[in-house]
């Protein structure tokens, strides 16, 4: 019998054919914390295991990004004894400005075939580069801290197939907001979501990290994407083309469940309070006034997000009554959209660039006000998130955003553009 | 593994994390104690105190409960405010994981919903798979959890099964 993407990872890991279903213990090849997440990892090692050592320096890292720059003392004060534990190990740890993990994870770390757990549920980001990425709270990559492994049940697979070509200002985050739509937010849970056909495979890895990364929004334990010429490409750009490795889906894999799409039909999309998959299109929401658009996050912060967003504003200026923040996903998409000018263009049109981190997303350094809307290409819209109880968040794309920080109010970026 | 008590709430379908416990306190706060009293305060201000008063209480929930982010705080929070067990259609992946591993019994039963009100009695046996409500008087069964993961219940969680264990065999 063939096997999906997942399938295969984690038979090779085992060193022989798992089913879905089965429970394995399997060596992790890459675990990290935030400062979220990260505290109470250390502690559980240290109350319940009794040590603070890792069990290999090389394999584990640290992240300030979700509260970063440090907004109070307290935070200052993790961020310290995040500081102290990773010199202790000797791991690599990432400071304040670095960036956001599942950026930097993709860009330094994941890789065909790997097997990577973040204490952080967009960890499956790095299925778009056909890593078996999933996300898991502060206990258990405490202990995989410790021991180096953990258990599994190998999922049951969705397939995803996409073909055809999406239209003039659709991106894949539009594909994703459709999907999850239709399957709802729990219609994907344990399993793996594997993105195939013509539309995905046309993709650059950017793009296929937003799908993936969102995976988690429709229930998945991990999204995965075919490890071919793009990624191949994207791992070479970054330094690290030898861990390049094929992965495909064989073609009598099974699934559980299929989905097929033609990218034509697709349009811009939003997400609407308070759930991920309250979706409808863009030009439904026409005329609806935003207090603050958002650009940036592990979804779309990436350097093509800024580029495109950067090509909308240039030579034009925000709306007067809305606020455009924008954070880039990492220090290094930052230098690069500083050296192709795509920082200057922002900036002038308006907005507010901010050091690398998660930022608005979690309202951490920047909060809405009562009673305001906020427009983000981020993946979650949950009452509260940005800081605010009393504010509506509404998701979209960067295109949809970008446009809709020019006219102040949401609109489809067909229409105006 | 027998559990009984009272339903102290019936939640919706897709309850997710930020409403059990909001991202806004899990920087600031790495004691349990002191993060439960914001369990569900932003939709549901007396679950606190009616925990509290209540303990051993059970909650049932519709679709999905524990969607969102993989913060463990939210499992914490609830065990921490003497819930015994929470029985659900389904659960999110990461709070399913979560649960067992900070040792709080947690069941899926399909069908739950229509069967159950606030304040009935429930009785539930985990090895069974059966879930007995004392005072409606009506029986539904669900698929039994598996030995890895009673272990780990029984041992209290992940670390002290570890500990105990000396690892992974
Ligand atoms: S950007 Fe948002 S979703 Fe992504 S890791 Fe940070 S807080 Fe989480």
């Amino acid at each position: 019998m063939g096997k999906t993407m997942a399938e295969k990872i984690l038979s090779r890991k085992c060193g022989r054919d798992v089913e879905p279903g089965e429970l394995v213990v399997c060596e992790v090849d890459m675990t990290f914390a935030h400062d979220g997440t990260m505290p109470l990892a250390i502690q559980q090692m240290k109350n319940e295991l009794g040590t603070t050592k890792v069990f290999d320096s090389c394999k584990v890292a640290g992240f300030c990004d979700h509260a970063s720059p440090s907004p109070s003392s307290h935070i200052s004060n993790v961020h310290t004894m995040m500081r102290e534990f990773a010199r202790e190990n000797c791991i690599d740890f990432y400071e304040n400005g670095d960036g956001i993990c599942h950026q930097i994870v993709l860009e330094r770390y994941a890789a065909p075939y790997k097997v990577i757990v973040g204490a952080d549920s967009h960890t499956c980001t790095h299925g778009a580069v056909g890593a078996f990425a999933t996300g898991m709270g502060s206990t258990d990559v405490g202990a995989i801290m410790v021991y180096g492994k953990t258990w599994f049940k190998v999922p049951e697979s969705m397939k995803i197939e996409v073909d055809g070509e999406l239209g003039e200002w659709v991106t894949s985050k539009d594909l994703f907001l459709s999907v999850v739509g239709d399957i709802k937010a729990d219609g994907a849970t344990y399993m793996s979501m594997e993105f195939v056909g013509k539309c995905i495979d046309d993709m650059e890895v950017e793009q296929r990290a937003t799908l993936t990364n969102m995976a988690i929004e429709a229930g998945a334990k991990l999204g995965l994407c075919k490890a071919d010429d793009k990624v191949k490409e994207f791992l070479r750009e970054y330094g690290r083309g030898d861990e390049f490795e094929e992965l495909y889906p064989d073609d009598d894999a099974e699934y559980l469940s299929e989905i097929f799409i033609d990218a034509q039909d697709i349009e811009p999309m939003i997400a609407y309070p308070h759930r991920v998959d309250n979706v409808a299109p863009a030009y439904e929401f026409k005329g609806m006034h935003i207090d603050q658009v958002c650009i940036g996050s592990c979804t779309n912060g990436r350097l093509s997000d800024l580029e495109i967003a950067a090509q909308i504003l240039d030579g034009e200026e925000v709306c007067k009554d809305t606020r455009l923040v924008v954070y880039p996903a990492s220090r290094s998409v930052f230098i690069k959209a500083v050296e192709r000018g795509i920082i200057e263009k922002l900036l002038e049109a308006g907005a507010a660039v901010c050091a690398p981190g998660c930022g608005f997303c979690i309202g951490r350094t920047v909060a809405l006000g009562d009673g305001e809307k906020a427009l983000s290409t981020q993946n979650r819209n949950f009452k509260g998130r940005m800081g605010n109880e009393n504010a509506e968040i509404y998701l979209s794309s960067v295109p949809t955003a970008a446009a809709s920080a020019l006219y102040g109010e949401i609109v489809d970026p067909r229409e105006v553009l | 593994m027998i559990i009984r008590g009272k339903v102290l709430r019936v939640l919706p379908d897709d309850t997710n994390t930020d409403e059990i416990i909001s991202g806004k306190y899990k920087y600031d706060v790495l004691d349990i104690g002191k993060l439960a009293v914001h369990t569900f305060e932003a939709i549901d201000p007396s679950f606190y105190k009616d925990a509290k008063k209540n303990p051993g209480s059970i909650l049932v929930a519709g679709k999905n409960f524990g969607c969102g982010s993989s913060r463990e705080q939210a499992p914490r929070v609830l065990r921490e405010c003497d819930i015994s067990c929470i029985v659900a259609e389904s659960f999110a992946r990461i709070f399913y994981r979560n649960s067992f591993n900070v040792g709080l019994p947690i069941v899926e039963c399909k069908g739950i919903l229509a069967h159950v009100d606030k304040e009935d009695e429930l009785e539930i046996d985990l090895d069974g798979g059966k879930i007995r409500n004392i005072t409606k008087g009506y029986e539904l069964s669900f698929k039994p959890i598996p030995d890895f993961m009673q272990n780990l219940l029984q041992a209290g969680g992940i670390m002290s099964y570890l500990r105990k264990s000396g690892g992974y065999e």
